[in-house]
């Protein structure tokens, strides 16, 4: 605040966007919105929009509101920036007396590098990731549906104390271009399913991607999967302080196009070879070749080199990662492997 | 994100309902003047795109564009790879790829030559569409829609049905296990029948409902279900060992009121769809009781 000559900043959450809310106050509300107001000076004021999270915050070192007209909120703060403006209403902006600045993008760089506690949190997620990954293998079956299996990997990461869960699932053949919420397909003995879960512990999501072949692998199957493990790998080799996001997505798109698969690592089949993990899934920077984001050490990002490819459609393998000093640490357990339910 | 099962079913939603609703938005479209309708969407502000066009975007945003003439236009900020399931499961025929949103916006309204736009809510579209929207020229009018009709109430009511038939069968199962544990098996059994989105909030008797905890559930505890089935949410709130004289505070009227008919499920204030609780202390605990109710009157 003080390099900005911001005299305070407000941190806004609402219910899809929590993270700028819960880096400075890890509630996980469940009214619509919150709002937490840091001075320069260190004075903390809190709004939130359910008598229950208001409930909640008893106790705490700061003012807490329950703000049912939560434009109020703004309007009473007042306050020289906003993190999270970007998702906040409008008319929430424009009941800030002055016009605050945008402090989304500088709250996101000091979220980037991790605390030791936010790792070892992170690394509870991760656990949590791999037990979930492996309740999936063991549950799937050849005539369950999409939806059904969802219910059941959701059931036992709820089980075992995930906030929430970022899952998204696929299953078929070279039909199969890309994830998306479960359907009532039914699962079928041939089929790659692939799935990326990622289960929030105590704010902090964590994630594994991995594909699983129901049945006997086709050698097309085996050979697709050995281009995304190499890719990985690739990634992994490199990845250290210093190196960019662009740099960890050409390592990954340079094993496809060694097989003659380059075009496949383009928006038409894929997103990102990996992204930032944290309180948001998806958190930024994205691994892609034009972004020249530079890691450092204690970020926590997942390398996933998913795309559709035409030997055997769309695949998925990643990892969550902590950068260390000289390198990455793999922070999932879960075997490296193409799976197989027989 | 969206993790349950999100759909279409015909039989429940028939194409003519959802012909009836883009008339009214016309019908609104035409007295405000406008020759567009504007919807912004995005996971949990869905309710309004998903009332006119059965699209939710499952983690993302999207813009909903509604021509006076012609059909309704996505642009989307998901992967063009999704776009079959899309149209599978939205009356979408025409989805732009836009993970930039006003710029693929201000595109379509060139090419069709609209100089005005009509956008539901617009005080409550999210600042970064707001504004370069704002800057961008274009005569802005707030357009209100209801996103009730008797077709939604339908839905809402089952979904409300759903959270009360599986409540009552597996409260009795939540005593002695952790706030977790209980979760988890309500997770199991709303997803399993087609639950969209589920938010679970326990009491085990000291405090509010609030996220599950490793705690064990007690004889005397509530839970708060927040279910949404194919986008309409219905809320349900029950104890487990409750006294009469709480279901009777409940008869009574009063409490506490939210909104069930805007995008989420826990926004406090009235209209007339909404969720009401009751709270009472019975032998030390606090026990809740609450339901979806259309005009005062459970659902």
């Amino acid at each position: 605040m003080e390099e900005r000559g911001w005299d305070s900043i407000l941190l806004y959450g609402h219910a899809w966007r929590k993270e700028c809310f819960r880096c400075l106050v890890n509630l996980n509300f469940t009214g619509p919105y919150a709002a937490a107001c840091l001075t320069r000076s260190g004075d903390l004021t809190i709004a939130v929009s359910h008598p229950w999270d208001d409930e909640a915050l008893s106790g705490i070192d700061a003012t807490v509101t329950l703000e049912p007209d939560f434009a109020a909120a703004f309007a009473r703060a007042n306050p020289s920036a906003i993190a999270g403006m970007e998702f906040a209403e409008q008319h929430f902006v424009d009941a800030c007396p002055r016009h605050p600045a945008s402090a989304t993008d500088h709250v996101e760089e000091l979220r980037r590098v991790k605390t030791a506690e936010e790792i070892a949190i992170l690394r509870r997620a991760t656990a949590l990731a791999d037990r979930g990954y492996r309740h999936f293998a063991e549950v799937i079956e050849p005539g369950m549906r999409e939806f059904e299996l969802v219910a059941e990997v959701e059931a036992f990461l709820k089980e075992n104390g995930a906030e929430h869960n970022f899952m998204l699932i696929a299953s078929g053949g070279t039909e199969v271009v890309g994830m998306k919420p479960p359907t009532e397909r039914v699962l079928q003995l041939g089929d790659a399913v692939t799935t990326e879960l990622t289960p929030q512990v105590d704010g902090y999501y964590a994630q594994i991607c991995r594909t699983l072949i129901l049945g006997e692998p086709s050698a097309k199957q085996r050979e697709a999967f050995a281009i995304f493990q190499e890719a990985q790998q690739a990634a992994l080799a490199m990845l250290r302080p210093g190196v960019t996001a662009a740099d960890a997505a050409r390592a990954q798109n340079d094993v496809f196009r060694k097989y003659g698969y380059g075009e496949y690592t383009g928006s038409k089949y894929t997103r990102v070879r990996g992204h930032c993990l944290g309180l948001f899934p998806d958190e930024t920077p994205h691994i892609l070749e034009d972004v020249d984001y530079v890691f450092k050490k204690d970020m926590v990002i997942v390398a996933h080199p998913n795309t559709y490819l035409p030997l055997a459609g769309y695949m998925v393998y990643g990892d969550s990662l902590l950068i260390t000093d000289t390198g990455v640490e793999v922070l999932n357990s879960t075997a490296k492997e193409l799976f197989v339910k027989l | 994100m969206k993790r349950g099962l999100i759909t279409w079913d015909r039989a429940e939603l028939p194409r003519s309902v959802f012909d009836t609703r883009l008339a009214n938005a016309r019908a609104a479209m035409a007295a405000a003047g406008v020759p567009a309708l504007l919807v912004y969407t995005d996971i949990w502000r869905a309710n309004q795109g998903r009332f006119l066009t059965n699209f939710m975007p499952y983690w993302n945003r999207s813009l909903a564009v509604i021509p006076s003439e012609g059909a309704p236009v996505l642009l989307c900020g998901l992967s063009p790879r999704v776009y079959p399931w899309i149209e599978s499961v939205t009356l979408f025929e025409e989805i732009r790829p836009a993970s930039k949103l006003v710029p693929t916006l201000l595109k379509l309204c060139e090419e069709r030559g609209w100089q005005a736009l009509g956008v539901l809510d617009l005080a409550r579209v999210p600042h970064e569409v707001h504004a370069p929207l704002a800057a961008a020229g274009l005569a802005l009018k707030d357009v209100r829609l209801t996103t009730i009709d008797e077709a939604a109430l339908a839905m809402h009511r089952r979904a409300a049905e759903l959270a009360r038939n599986i409540l009552g069968d597996v409260l009795p199962a939540g005593v002695g296990i952790t706030g977790h544990q209980f979760a988890g098996r309500l997770e199991r059994l709303f997803r399993r029948e087609g639950a969209e989105d589920l938010v679970i909030l326990l009491s085990a008797g000291a405090t509010a409902p609030l996220p599950a905890t490793a705690a064990e559930l007690p004889v005397a505890y509530s839970v708060s279900i927040a279910v949404e089935y194919r986008a309409h949410w219905a809320r349900v709130t029950r104890a487990h060992a409750a006294p009469p004289a709480l279901e009777a505070a409940f008869a009574a009227g009063g409490g506490v009121i939210e909104n069930l008919s805007g995008p989420y499920p826990y926004e406090l204030g009235s209209g007339p769809l909404t969720a009401r609780h009751v709270e009472i202390t019975h032998a030390g605990a606090r026990l809740f009781h609450g339901d979806t109710c259309w005009q005062g009157v459970p659902l």
